[in-house]
């Protein structure tokens, strides 16, 4: 069938980021397109510019034959282009029906009100359509995640999609409803509608996928069709890029196990335990996907989050972590994930925020001496070379890179026994990338065991002296650095045993 | 702190300005003297106030609270004959312990202060009217504590004790809120709660903290306010100085957003306020338009910060582009 | 759903005290206009009429906030337990005529404290506002001969019993050299009613006569003056029988005040309606204005007074 969707040669650049470059996909009725790429590669940014969220520094988008270049949000769901979003985008508080039709809801003749009947009257066909077996005015908040993702699918439907973009559909289903999920795919496949699926799921890509795009630092690797689409392939291209070498050796071997964690269980995956033991001197990479459970991990270890379960070993000696300024107490620090939010005061001076958890330093009988707080946030700032004006620059008004070393010049001022990295370099430019990397090696050689999560393959690859892969929950397989490929990280991260560079498939 | 506060003590002279010039006997020190007692009086639930505002919280009970203290402190001196010192520590216990049981409903139970404490207005309320049978408690005729008259509304060469005792716990305030640690959490927890959570802040704790100095602060206000009318009348006692108090708080600099505020500002506001009461007497201004003058000055002077803020932002930001403009070109010399 | 339902089995519980004794007697309620010690002579008269007449039920009830809404709600709940009779002082007889209305067509309503003439009622019983002010007026015709600058202090100076007592003294003192130079409101907050006369002092140094209107006043103003050390220096006057008031009296320092009598209203009122309710309505004047005459307390009556007062609010 001719295709009705084409973009050509997209394009788009952030400020010192270039996340795609010369993208073209066409979209044929009917077809299921899997897109597959490691985190960052560029996937949810094409998705924003078919949603008309963003648009392209450069090529076209072509409807029907139709030319453009940029689409609108309007124009994008005119065009029957539809999302189900990771996120779902659903009212908890209203009923089934009426999120279906949210923001055209129809009216009643006279005073305008919501008409329920005809309401109720057109999702009804649509749910009965993909067997969804609860009434239309059940709650939101009621229906599990694989109902509401089915309802999302509905949704798309009553926009008359023709193209419904699924991301992400079945990281948080079951076996079972991932199976239905999929049959709801083949069904809306066989009626004409056309499915981009995006997952790192490459099992279930391999099932459902026509033909497969895969994309790799904002550009197209390659494409496989059929046949051709096997998990060897398909990772093969997700990965193969050369990578520059960021690795420095540190000064001298890893020491003794510092942290050990046993039968660590977190909220997020109750029934997965982790068991990791993280060395003096070393960094230790924590790699896997996104919603593997590493942020809650780290979460749970600094005491923002109750363990399940388990315990935590620090220096030979068992301790627990209830808060986080018990965590503080022993030692233990985090870089949180979230800089903007968990990390600083953003309308606060730089000085406030480099002595916000060690403020009682500075204090003498209760009384916080300026003078000294000064005298520490400027040395923090000559050692990690923060650029501002002073030390009572706001925060808010610093680059990213700059930002996250006035996080890490808090904790350094503290003689931190385990940091905690969540994330460390997301949004920073490449120069302020590499100074945290020496930073980090600095303070693993001054024997501070270093904990990096990290979801930048190549930062994981380059940087860590030793990694652990987690998938749902649980350290799916450690890694010595003769070992290290993206290859094998994909592995262990996709949920395959076997965290040597073989794998079986299929 | 000083720079931020400044325009509103601009605000302070210009209207104090202008009453003095209509009318000379403001500066009169007989009538500065009046107004500072009651800025004495107004002053110290509104320090309690902007500290419970500064972590984006509200008290709406402490009109209400000074009714149900007051009533029970005249009646501990009348009824009871306890003795005015032990009945003082009682009535300000009392005041920390409706404090701590807020800040426990908001930090540990999860309610929202507003709800909390506007309960906390009806129940008090409800609870001194029954309390007296809706009877107005006073003092008999003649009736006299002379220690505790000379604490309360005593004049030293014409400065209000209250207006000292004020000061004094201003000065206090001014540094556990600037210069301790607890402040410093505070601002924290009042700008990025979960920041400074992330920092070990233990935020809950910060949280109650404040509306159990309130509490205590009303407790001691409650006292005065009693001291000052030696009647009370259960049913109208204290209504609306809950708003008075957010009134003085908001008008000093601190945002119902929270994180922002100042004690010196504070003062300033309560001073402001107290002055606006002051000239609508003074100036012959009917008394029906007391609030609408009020709102009207309230609303000027936080526009009119707000404003000016937004001003100063802007200008330090292009300072901030400017230093780091040239910064890199000096890096990229090197 | 859930909470209007219990809010109303709570009201229906209030009410049913009352409805259970309209069963076998007739119920009277006087109904104040909010809670004060004033009210606590009147409920005394109310007693002392019940036990001269045991076959009434006689109640007195306070609204439970000093609000027009809440008072009608009051007297239309009691209407609906089936009450024979209802004494109201209005909270705002102007406002209220309709609502009172209501309530004279359902059942026998008197008005006390304020009137509302146009409302149906069958009588009103009180003082009358002008006539207290009238007094007052003439307590400040003795005390200042030679004239004087009076300023005159109230919580509500819209509200009509202000206004009257307001007038009534003005009428007395038209053409002599006393003069009201200004009236200053205080909301019914004490703690501004003392500030107001603090004000006046530093605002108006030729002042020499205050005018306390709401029965709080003149305590909040012999308070002010004593720790301006201006007690004896102002001729102080006004309304009502605050302990400070008669104690000032007593002690010199103010020259008189009017009393109104709420023992009589509740005791007369009370037995007016049984009266009434007996068929009898020949005592009533045409204009349905039963007046209790206010009097005046000075120095040489305040101790009986005292006395008296104390043993009607059964403090004696």
């Amino acid at each position: 069938m001719e295709p009705f969707l084409e973009l050509e040669g997209i394009s788009k650049a952030y400020p010192g980021v270039q996340a795609l470059s010369d993208v073209s996909l066409s979209v044929a009725p009917g077809e299921v397109i899997g897109l597959i790429g490691e985190n960052g590669a560029g996937k949810s940014t094409l998705m924003k510019i078919l949603g008309g969220v963003t648009e392209a520094s450069a090529g076209a988008i072509r409807i029907d034959g139709e030319s453009r270049k940029a689409l609108k949000v309007e124009e994008a769901t005119a065009a029957g282009i539809a999302f189900v979003h990771q996120e779902l985008n659903l009212f908890d508080n209203l009923d089934a029906a009426a999120n279906v039709f949210i923001g055209r809801e129809p009216r009643t003749p006279f005073l305008k009100l919501i008409d329920r009947k005809r309401l109720n009257a057109a999702v009804q066909p649509l749910m009965d359509r993909l067997g969804l077996d609860f009434a239309p005015d059940t709650s939101v908040a009621e229906l599990s995640i694989a109902q509401r993702q089915l309802l999302e699918i509905i949704k798309a439907l009553s926009l008359d999609a023709r193209v419904v973009i699924m991301d992400e559909p079945t990281s948080s289903l079951t076996m079972s409803e991932t199976r239905r999920l999929l049959s709801v795919v083949d069904e809306l496949k066989r009626n004409g509608v056309a499915i981009i699926f995006i997952s790192h799921r490459l099992n279930e890509v391999q099932e459902c996928a026509d033909r497969v795009v895969v994309l790799r630092d904002g550009r197209i690797s390659g494409r496989l069709d059929g046949g051709e689409i096997t998990h060897e392939r398909m990772i093969r291209l997700m990965i193969g890029r050369d990578l520059k070498s960021l690795y420095t050796p540190p000064a001298a071997p890893a020491g003794e196990a510092m942290l050990e964690l046993a039968g660590f269980r977190t909220a997020a995956f109750p029934e997965s335990a982790v068991d990791l033991a993280l060395r003096r001197g070393e960094i230790l990479g924590l790699a896997g996907l996104i919603g593997a459970g590493r942020t809650e991990l780290a979460r749970a270890l600094f005491g923002i989050d109750r363990p399940l379960g388990g315990t935590i070993r620090l220096g030979g000696r068992n301790v627990s972590v209830k808060s986080p300024d018990e965590a503080i107490a022993l030692g233990i620090y985090l870089i949180p994930e979230d800089r903007k939010q968990s990390g600083l005061i953003l309308d606060d001076t730089i000085t406030a925020n480099i002595s916000l958890a060690n403020i009682r330093a500075f204090a003498s009988s209760g009384l916080v001496s300026t003078a000294l707080e000064e005298k520490n946030a400027a040395a923090q700032c000559r050692a990690l070379r923060i650029k501002a004006p002073g030390v009572s620059t706001i925060v808010g008004s610093l680059s990213g890179g700059n930002q996250q070393k006035v996080v890490l010049g808090k904790w350094l001022s503290m003689k931190p026994r385990i940091l905690i990295f969540d994330e460390p370099t997301r949004g920073i430019d490449v120069g302020s990338k590499n100074e945290i990397y020496a930073l980090m090696r600095g303070l693993a050689d001054n024997g501070v065991g270093v904990l990096m999560i990290s979801s930048d393959m190549e930062e994981v690859v380059g940087v860590s002296d030793r990694m652990a892969v987690m998938h749902e929950g649980t350290i799916a397989g450690i890694l010595t650095r003769d070992r290290f490929s993206e290859e094998a990280v994909m592995q262990l991260a996709v949920g395959h045993s076997g965290g040597d560079g073989s794998h079986t498939t299929h | 702190m000083l720079k931020k506060d400044l325009g509103l003590l601009i605000l302070l002279i210009v209207v104090a300005g202008i009453v003095a010039f209509l009318n000379p006997r403001f500066i009169s020190p007989i009538n500065l003297s009046n107004t500072a007692n009651l800025v004495g009086l107004f002053g110290l639930i509104s320090i309690g106030q902007g500290f419970v505002i500064i972590t984006s919280g509200i008290d709406l009970s402490v009109g209400s609270m000074l009714a149900l203290l007051g009533v029970i402190f005249i009646d501990l001196l009348t009824t009871y004959q306890m003795n005015w010192a032990l009945a003082v520590i009682v009535i300000v216990l009392a005041g920390t312990g409706l404090g701590c049981i807020h800040g426990f409903l908001i930090t540990k139970l999860k309610m929202q202060p507003f709800i909390v404490t506007l309960c906390g207005l009806l129940l008090y309320r409800g609870i001194a009217r029954w309390y007296t049978d809706d009877a107005t408690a006073g003092f008999a005729f003649g009736q006299s504590f002379p220690s505790l008259e000379w604490l309360t509304t005593g004049r030293v060469h014409g400065v209000p004790l209250t207006f000292v005792v004020f000061v004094l716990i201003a000065i206090v305030m001014g540094v556990v809120l600037h210069r301790s640690v607890f402040g410093r959490h505070l601002f924290a927890v009042g700008r990025n709660e979960e920041a400074a959570r992330y920092s070990g802040i233990k935020s809950e704790r910060v949280i109650a903290a404040t509306y159990i100095i309130l509490g205590a602060l009303s407790g001691l206000s409650s006292i005065y306010f009693a001291m000052y009318t030696r009647s009370i009348s259960p049913a109208s006692h204290g209504t609306f100085y809950e708003l008075y108090a957010i009134a003085a708080a908001v008008l000093g600099g601190c945002s119902l957003r929270g994180g922002e505020g100042s004690v010196f500002g504070i003062v300033l506001g309560t001073m402001l306020l107290q002055v606006l009461q002051n000239l609508v007497n003074l100036l012959g201004i009917p008394s029906s338009l007391n609030f609408a003058v009020m709102g009207a000055v309230i609303l000027i002077g936080v526009l009119a910060d707000q404003q000016l803020v937004k001003y100063r932002n802007q200008r330090a930001a292009a300072r901030a582009r400017g230093a780091l403009a040239t910064g890199d070109k000096a890096q990229a010399a090197e | 759903m859930k909470r209007i339902a219990l809010m109303g089995a709570a009201v229906a519980l209030a009410l049913s005290s009352v409805a259970g004794h309209a069963a076998d007697k007739k119920t009277l309620v006087f109904v104040a206009n909010g809670a004060s010690d004033f009210w606590k002579a009147a409920e005394a008269g109310v007693k002392k009429a019940n036990s001269e007449l045991p076959n009434y039920v006689m109640q007195f009830k306070y609204p439970s906030q000093s609000s027009a809404a809440i008072q009608e709600r009051l007297m239309d709940d009691l209407v609906a337990a089936g009450v024979s009779g209802i004494m109201v002082s209005a909270v705002d007889p102007k406002t209220e005529t309709d609502a009172l209305a209501k309530i004279a067509k359902q059942t026998l309503l008197l008005t006390t404290d304020s009137d509302a003439a146009k409302s149906g009622r069958v009588a009103y019983i009180g003082s009358s506002n002008v006539a207290a002010g009238k007094q007052v007026g003439e307590i400040l015709k003795k005390a200042l001969p030679k004239g004087g600058k009076c300023m005159a202090f109230v919580g509500l100076p819209g509200a009509d019993n202000a206004k009257e007592r307001i007038q009534g003294i003005k009428d007395v003192i038209k053409g002599t050299k006393i003069d009201i130079v200004d009236v200053r409101a205080d909301d019914i907050d004490m703690a501004r009613a003392k500030r107001n006369v603090e004000d006046t002092l530093t605002a108006h140094p030729e002042v020499n006569c205050m005018l306390g209107i709401y029965s709080y006043n003149i305590p909040q103003i012999y308070q002010a003056l004593k720790e301006a050390g201006q007690l004896g220096k102002i001729t102080v006057t006004g309304f009502d029988d605050d302990p400070i008031t008669l104690g000032g009296i007593k002690e010199g320092t103010v020259a008189g005040t009017v009393v109104q009598q709420p023992f009589l209203w509740g005791y007369e009122g009370m037995k007016d309606m049984a009266k009434i309710l007996g068929g009898d309505k020949s005592f009533i004047p045409k204009d349905g204005l039963i007046i209790i005459p206010t009097k005046v307390v000075d120095k040489s009556s305040v101790d009986e007074y005292a006395k008296e007062l104390a043993k009607m609010q059964g403090k004696g």
